[in-house]
């Protein structure tokens, strides 16, 4: 007893004060973690409007799509239906992969049959400023809008105003350009197959 | 296969390409401090990735098996950082009552670590990368340490010989250790896009 | 302690200043390397960064300064780390809510404030041994010196690397910018020629 004495003499003041920081951790996450959500959904949807501009809301999809990332991990996508006068005029998500330094975070927009690309923003890119940084310049993301939804190849020189499936890399940035076009293939394909079987697109059924 | 090739990229990476103290800069206070001789940075590695696997390990655990399922990520960094400190102190009294000389090889080094911005940094980054499995978080971890002793005694080594050279008064010391550290993260600079 | 005609003003004014140049955490007392090197890419960081260490300092110095009668010696360390750790949470969940493009840029630097040796040490040095205004003037003048600190080695950094301060566009545009100044060998250097200029004029001064 003697001990258990001596214990909560020397560590009442710790207690007490885990007590209290505990209080004002939760009180403050109580108070700022809506605003912290909405942060999160506002940054995709706000660049995503850029890509789609004829939509009016992005809304989540109810289903949970999940796909095959490149390092073989399941992992969950959040894929949002774009919406103008309550039909679909597209879909759009967050696409992930690994660029030169660092992860590259990509919104990438697609039109409601899945077939062609509207474009592609980068989210967040630590890349090189000057040469990888350069994947985020119009005359690279331009290449990509309306380009087919599939399939897209990397060449290192060619016609940039061409929109077809070849896109021109950056010079001086092979590793981000490469990072870029196979990140939007791979989500492209495995979102586009998921999607199929849950029967939200393909062969002309639209929700 | 699959899995012994993610963890073996895994590692590469933390060790070379995304290196701890000089693509991260996590470190840098026992990396200016300790790296005078070759001997006392070696300690100091093996110190560092010991403490490093060990906490990264379990702050894993904790962060998978505890903070995550209950919805408790807010007080994840208080976790972290109490569980590294107690981790810290436990294997200290556990060394100097059963391996006294291994305690007096680590010898100042092991109460340092506790505020040793590497830990903590790369508990974090084991939660940044999106880390799923147990094994994975051993390796980094372990790599992340591996990484730390290799920049470090590569450190020792350049500045043993600066001390034969004429650096210039007002750069002796922290200065010239950093410029050396910067050219030291050019030239790691070329292994990225390895894999 | 400063022997001036008016005393206490005396003392707190040498308190703030001394964070700003003679004790300065960075330049002086080599405190706080990591941040330093990793935020300073750009001002915006930097200051963002500077302004959380100052609120989460002014926190702690004055939750420690009302406690220091009653800390046990053995428990302190797990004390000031307890208190750091709240404030740099409740530091981070603002950040995450009202700038969350500057809480994405500084990613886990942030939560990296709780091992900053500058909060310890001034919790071990002053906080625990004056009382509650003195450790807010010492917080404020270690937090000012610091974020001065970060927001001059951003400016050469960002000025040079990008040719913009602050996002605003600076130099001219025949400029070309010294990318290599926003990547970690610009880090180092920069903070180590800066290092050596200071310890030069500091030289040249005594």
């Amino acid at each position: 007893m003697r001990s258990l004495k001596h214990f909560f003499e020397q560590s009442w003041l710790l207690i007490v004060a885990s007590f209290f920081f505990g209080l004002l951790i939760a009180a403050t996450n109580a108070a700022l973690s809506p605003r912290i959500e909405m942060n999160k959904v506002t940054k995709l949807t706000s660049l995503a409007r850029g890509l789609l501009p004829q939509a009016e809301k992005f809304a989540p999809l109810r289903e949970r799509i999940e796909i095959q990332g490149s390092d073989g991990k399941q992992q969950e996508v959040a894929v949002y239906k774009a919406l103008a006068d309550d039909s679909t005029v597209g879909w759009t998500f967050k696409a992930v992969g690994s660029g030169f330094a660092d992860k590259i975070e990509l919104v990438v927009a697609v039109d409601e049959a899945f077939e062609t690309l509207a474009g592609f923003d980068v989210l967040m890119s630590n890349e090189t400023p000057g040469f990888g940084d350069q994947i985020k310049a119009s005359f690279f993301r331009d290449q990509f809008a309306g380009a087919p939804a599939a399939g897209l190849s990397l060449v290192n020189t060619g016609n940039t105003e061409e929109i077809d499936d070849k896109i021109v890399a950056i010079s001086g940035a092979t590793v981000s350009s490469t990072a870029v076009v196979e990140t939007i293939n791979h989500y492209l394909a495995q979102v586009k197959e998921q999607l199929q079987k849950k029967g939200l697109i393909g062969n002309g059924s639209e929700s | 296969m699959d899995t012994v090739y993610i963890l073996i990229t895994g590692f590469i990476s933390v060790v070379l390409i995304n290196n701890l103290v000089l693509t991260k800069f996590l470190g840098i206070c026992p990396y200016l401090g300790v790296s005078g001789r070759i001997d006392m940075a070696f300690g100091m590695g093996l110190a560092v990735t010991f403490v490093m696997t060990l906490s990264g390990t379990l702050t894993w655990m904790i962060d998978h098996f505890l903070l995550m399922p209950l919805n408790l990520e807010v007080a994840r960094y208080v976790c972290f950082i109490l569980v590294i400190a107690s981790a810290v102190q436990l294997v200290e009294m556990y060394l100097r009552k059963f391996f006294p000389p291994l305690y007096d090889s680590f010898g100042i080094f092991l109460p340092l670590i506790t505020t040793n911005c590497a830990i903590l940094g790369l508990c974090l980054f084991l939660n940044l990368w999106g880390v799923n499995s147990l094994i994975e978080a051993v390796v980094l971890s372990f790599g992340g340490g591996i990484g730390f002793t290799l920049a470090i005694c590569i450190m020792a080594g350049i500045r043993e010989n600066l001390r034969m050279v004429d650096v210039p008064e007002c750069l002796q010391g922290a200065p010239i250790t950093l410029i050396t550290a910067g050219i030291l993260s050019l030239a790691f600079m070329g292994f990225a896009g390895m894999i | 302690m400063a022997a001036n005609p008016d005393g206490q003003a005396g003392l707190y004014r040498d308190t703030l200043l001394a964070g700003l140049w003679r004790e300065n955490p960075v330049f002086r007392l080599l405190l706080g390397m990591c941040p330093t090197l990793a935020v300073t890419a750009a001002v915006k960081p930097a200051f963002t960064m500077g302004c959380c260490v100052i609120f989460v300092l002014l926190c702690s110095n004055i939750m420690v300064s009302l406690m220091r009668d009653l800390l046990k010696p053995h428990l302190r360390i797990l004390m000031f780390t307890l208190t750091i750790s709240t404030f740099v949470t409740i530091a981070d969940l603002f950040l995450k809510a009202f700038q969350p493009r500057m809480s994405e840029a500084l990613g886990p630097y942030v939560p990296l404030i709780i091992v900053n040796c500058i909060i310890i040490c001034r919790a071990e040095a002053c906080a625990s041994k004056h009382p509650v205004l003195l450790s807010i003037v010492d917080a404020l003048g270690m937090g000012a010196g610091f974020t001065l600190t970060l927001c001059v080695l951003a400016g050469i950094r960002e000025l040079l690397g990008t040719g913009k301060v602050f996002e605003i566009q600076v130099m001219p545009s025949g400029f070309v910018p010294w990318a290599a100044l926003g990547m970690p060998v610009g880090a180092f250097l920069t903070l180590g020629f800066l290092l050596g200029f200071i310890n030069l004029i500091s030289k040249k001064r005594s």
